[in-house]
């Protein structure tokens, strides 16, 4: 009796060893087909580059689209955060710190960071939902299978633009959102705050480094690879109907948003550490 | 149609915003496009904190900004600034880099060089800096950061110091000076003592010290009558008897001196006779030293003081036997 109670514990123990090792080996090679996935869709988006009779009518299209479509929004928000950091540096700064630092902070907190990231983080959910939404629609209706059949390559008609169009369009929108934030945040400090024209501009011209606009305008660029990529990605590989593709726009809003991040910090740490402000 | 439609809308939007943004780039950098400014160079030694942008100031008035700033050789900085062309340069211009605010502003003040503030630096770095023709010269005063940094190296010394000390200043040390302060106390109370057991003694000395300035005094007042007996003296023809005694006791004086003299002149005379003497004294003692004549023999001869010696007995023996018998060797014949 005690000897097969035994052996029925031993062979317990054993398979739950087996499932763990199980379990420990189809995470990893999950994430490894998930690596190799990714890998294998950045080489296809690389070699249809090379399709350039596919890809570029099709890519003043999306630009409209993701672009010009996307200033409205672009601007708006530049429009507010630009005026919510007069206010802010108004609140910060009085009694202690000169009024025309004003036109300092809003000047750099919108020509660095604000206006990129902020545009890129609604982009991400306007381009980057909006191509996993229409990718994914397409691939769970057959829709690319049937431009496969026709010999078209969904990589060069499909990605390849709208990673083009993301890339060249973000800094436009980014370039006036910049400008936005800026006039807007001016114009709350003459209306709503005791801060002069003159002042604000003195503050704008203190520090001001046209190093700080092409910071800002590389690292949208990159927010704009990044989404378009990513968007496609998450859509191309939707399944299952309205759910998936539902599930597809989602993720890659998220993966968007998180990559926006990851990129600001990179480009932080590669590009700003270390920096000599007097070089430019 | 569409397509066109597109390509429109996409080329407004891209220069649209491009145009805006450059626009927006040449006015914040204050581009000047129809050369509406002028550029005027000064050089520096350091140029402190001073940056590209920052204001250049006449008399308190923005006039410009700094266009460029870029190393020079020989250990110089030029600054390249723009000015409005309205403006009008100070007669002997020199460019002063300073601080505008607390907060890391600065500005180059073009002033005139009669108005260069008193500070010997600012003159010398500027008086270095002329000679270039062309280029303002300029200085630059310290910052409030290197001040700052100068008080904190001053603070991080004392600190240092204070930690020595501490350091050296331990219970032993403490216990030394604890007896040293004993001692000083020790030495205080003997001093004390001293000085009290003393008292008296100047009390006695200040008491001679007193009788002997009466004594000073009662001479005083005895010269003090001299004095008026010489003056009484002097009017009743006394004076002059003194002064011809004086005259003759001068006179005998003299001759006294002349006398000492002639005894000098004979002294020395005497003196290198004897010297003379001392002279052949010394030769001839040379000589008995040397065993030369008869002296020098006998002095240096044993055996003959021997037999000298020897010949004294006999005689000695001689002069006693004589004595006891005279009639033996003495023979009185009268006739």
């Amino acid at each position: 009796m005690t000897a097969p109670a035994a052996t029925t514990h031993a062979g317990v123990t054993a398979g739950m060893s087996v499932r763990i090792l199980e379990s420990i080996g189809r995470t990893a090679r999950s994430k490894l087909e998930t690596i190799g996935s990714i890998a294998r869709f950045l080489g296809e988006t690389a070699r249809a580059f090379a399709d350039v009779r596919t890809w570029r009518p099709e890519v003043i299209g999306q630009a409209r689209s993701l672009g010009v479509g996307s200033l409205p929004i672009g601007l708006f928000i530049a429009a507010f955060t630009g005026i919510v950091l007069a206010l802010l540096a108004s609140y910060s700064f009085s009694g202690a710190v000169p009024m025309y630092f004003v036109g300092t902070l809003v000047s750099k907190t919108v020509l660095l960071e604000l206006a990129p990231v902020l545009t890129g983080l609604a982009l991400a959910g306007r381009v980057g939902a909006n191509i996993a939404a229409e990718l994914g629609t397409m691939r769970v209706t057959e829709q690319i299978d049937a431009l496969e059949t026709l010999g078209y390559d969904p990589m060069a008609y499909l990605v390849v633009p709208r990673v083009i169009a993301g890339t060249l369009m973000f800094p436009v929108v980014v370039g006036a959102a910049m400008i936005m934030g800026i006039a807007c945040g001016w114009m709350a400090s003459a209306l709503l705050l005791n801060v002069s024209s003159a002042e604000f501009v003195k503050g704008l011209r203190l520090f001001f480094l046209v190093f700080d606009v092409r910071y800002g305008l590389v690292k949208s660029a990159s927010f704009g690879f990044a989404v378009t990529l990513v968007g496609a990605r998450r859509g191309l590989r939707a399944k299952g109907g309205a759910v998936g593709v539902g599930e597809a726009a989602t993720s890659a809003v998220v993966y968007s948003a998180v990559l926006i991040l990851v990129l600001d910090a990179f480009w932080a740490i590669t590009w700003l550490l270390g920096r000599d402000v007097t070089a430019s | 149609m569409n397509r066109r439609m597109n390509d429109a809308t996409v080329g407004i939007a891209v220069i649209l915003v491009t145009t805006a943004l450059l626009a927006s780039l040449a006015w914040v950098k204050q581009a000047d496009f129809g050369h509406r400014r002028r550029d005027v160079v000064a050089r520096v030694r350091d140029v402190g904190n001073t940056r590209v942008g920052n204001a250049v100031v006449i008399r308190g008035v923005v006039a410009g900004s700094v266009q460029t700033i870029e190393l020079a050789p020989n250990g110089w900085v030029r600054i390249h600034m723009k000015l409005d062309r309205t403006v009008d340069l100070p007669s002997d211009p020199v460019v002063l880099l300073n601080e505008s605010s607390l907060f890391g502003e600065w500005q180059a003040s073009i002033e005139e060089r009669n108005a260069l503030p008193t500070d010997i630096t600012v003159r010398k770095a500027i008086a270095e800096a002329t000679g270039e023709r062309g280029v303002l010269p300029g200085a630059s005063f310290p910052g409030i950061g290197k001040l700052t940094e100068v008080a904190g190296q001053i603070a991080g010394d004392v600190a240092n110091v204070a930690s020595r000390v501490q350091t050296a200043f331990d219970d032993q040390a403490a216990t030394e000076l604890r007896a040293s302060i004993k001692n000083v106390s020790d030495l205080s109370a003997t001093l004390s003592g001293t000085v009290r057991a003393h008292a008296s003694d100047l009390d006695t000395v200040a008491a001679q010290l007193r009788s002997a300035m009466a004594a000073i005094n009662a001479t005083a007042a005895t010269v003090q009558q001299i004095a008026g007996r010489i003056d009484t003296s002097s009017r009743s023809g006394d004076l002059k008897n003194i002064v011809d005694n004086v005259a003759a006791a001068s006179t005998d004086l003299r001759r006294a001196t002349a006398q000492v003299n002639d005894l000098a002149g004979r002294f020395a005379k005497s003196q290198g006779r004897l010297d003379t003497f001392l002279a052949n004294g010394d030769s001839i003692l040379v000589k008995v030293n040397s065993g030369q004549g008869s002296l020098g023999l006998f002095v240096n001869d044993p055996s003959l003081y021997r037999r000298s010696d020897s010949l004294l007995v006999v005689l000695r023996s001689l002069i006693v036997d004589l004595k006891a018998n005279p009639g033996k060797y003495i023979r009185l014949h009268i006739f």
